[in-house]
């Protein structure tokens, strides 16, 4: 068997929805710790996220995360990487805090025991064991997204994929999400639309209109908002899409 | 609040669910075909006796849940007082009350893994018969996590409207409402496929 090729690869990534081609051809060959892809709203961010994440279908190509088809290999796939929503209400099937959690572990064929010990590891690990009863509806916003973070780690993956998960959140919730991230201990494909949650990444693509506009280092930052500025500075709201 | 969730550790929440839905069913059962008052207020007596057990503080939440049931009872006591039959008033309030209350003790004491896990080996004969019963064991955490969700969308909408409208929202209101739910549901099966979608592992 040949060694897989380390990463995340995409070769002619494409996903339409009727004519329009939302992604359209992307060649991608990425690799941790922290890989950051900027765009707009509106670029293909999300379409992106669920592509890597094997939520869609490309319509063309071929995606590999770590060697593996995403979107065929199922089993393999959710071994291998997590995706955070940007929305955690998205994201929470369960009522209870402890259900939510080894839901994954139970799908990733863990008896039912393991799978309870490992999430209330994972939750002691994060100095949350004292939620495992409560309610998912009555946590706060911030307190959902660090749940549906924890939930996806105690699957560790290698791979983990956020789609704008600080839109409206307020700093110190931010603050402390970021330090959960950071020593999460999976590699980070971070989306987003503002180079502010990108700082300090070493390997930044910009993503523009279903295409890489850019791949580098920070000067992609920052590139993208002097061009940001600048577009922000006409009336592209006027135009329709299609 | 729909969960119904005790707020002390208790030692029934060690017990098996299935020994304590069938404790339920079988206490239930005797509560209906048992004739006469008396045996009603023993029950009660009994029912307040397993309330206290656990200590005061479950006592008093125990208690407050059940306080949803007054309207039923009033209404009972009003009417077979007007047809002149109280003590068969009497008779039926505690019954219901009786039930419930044992109702909730149960779920109170059980998670809902557990009662799930119940349900699914109720199923096993028609999982045999390879009917998909996974769905619907699936399906039963998931209208508990999402009926106060649709609850807050549509609170939510109600509140859109009426920042816009001096009148009431009628039934042009069901439309959106339907379309939020069916949203809901999209999401739902992505955040299902995220994590490896509905799969009937055995253990």
């Amino acid at each position: 068997m040949t060694q897989p090729i380390p990463g995340i690869q995409t070769i002619g990534m494409s996903y339409a929805i009727g004519p329009r081609r939302v992604i359209d051809g992307i060649d991608l060959r990425l690799d941790g710790p922290r890989v950051g892809i900027i765009g707009r709203n509106g670029s293909g961010k999300s379409t992106l996220s669920r592509l890597l994440a094997g939520l869609l279908q490309p319509s063309d190509g071929t995606i590999r995360v770590e060697g593996v088809d995403v979107w065929d290999d199922r089993r393999a796939a959710i071994a291998t990487l997590g995706i955070l929503f940007q929305n955690p209400e998205h994201q929470i099937i369960f009522p209870t805090v402890l259900e939510e959690m080894t839901f994954g572990l139970r799908q990733l064929g863990r008896a039912k025991s393991e799978a309870k010990d490992a999430a209330l590891a994972t939750l002691a690990q994060f100095g949350k064991a004292h939620w495992h009863d409560a309610s998912t509806e009555a946590l706060s916003q911030g307190q959902k997204h660090l749940l549906c973070l924890m939930a996806v780690m105690a699957m560790r993956p290698r791979w983990l994929i956020l789609d704008e998960p600080f839109a409206g959140l307020d700093i110190p919730t931010r603050m402390q999400l970021v330090r959960h991230l950071e020593s999460c201990g999976a590699k980070l494909l971070h989306i987003s639309h503002d180079p502010r949650d990108l700082a300090g990444y070493g390997h930044i693509c910009w993503l523009d209109q279903g295409r890489i506009r850019a791949t580098g280092g920070p000067e992609v930052l920052a590139q993208f908002e002097t061009q940001m500025l600048a577009e922000g500075a006409r009336d592209d709201l006027a135009d329709l899409a299609g | 609040m729909i969960s119904l969730t005790s707020p002390v550790r208790t030692r029934a929440q060690d017990w098996p669910a299935a020994a304590k839905l069938g404790a339920l069913l079988a206490a239930t059962t005797a509560l209906f075909l048992l004739p006469g008052l008396w045996v009603q207020i023993a029950a009660l007596a009994a029912v307040l006796g397993l309330y206290t057990l656990p200590g005061r503080v479950f006592l008093r939440h125990g208690l407050a849940q059940l306080r949803v049931l007054w309207p039923i009872v009033l209404v009972l006591l009003v009417w077979h007082a007007l047809t002149g039959d109280l003590p068969d008033a009497l008779r039926i309030a505690l019954r219901i009350v009786n039930a419930v209350a044992l109702a909730n003790l149960v779920t109170m004491t059980t998670t809902l893994s557990d009662l799930t896990e119940v349900v699914h080996r109720i199923f096993a004969p028609l999982r045999r018969a390879g009917l998909p019963v996974a769905v619907i064991e699936a399906g039963i955490p998931l209208v508990i996590r999402f009926t106060p969700t649709l609850i807050q969308k549509g609170r939510a909408l109600h509140q859109a409207w009426r920042a816009r409208s001096s009148r009431r929202a009628n039934w042009r209101i069901v439309l959106p409402m339907t379309l939020l739910a069916l949203d809901d549901a999209d999401h739902l099966a992505e955040a299902l496929r995220a994590r490896g979608g509905i799969s009937p592992f055995e253990d």
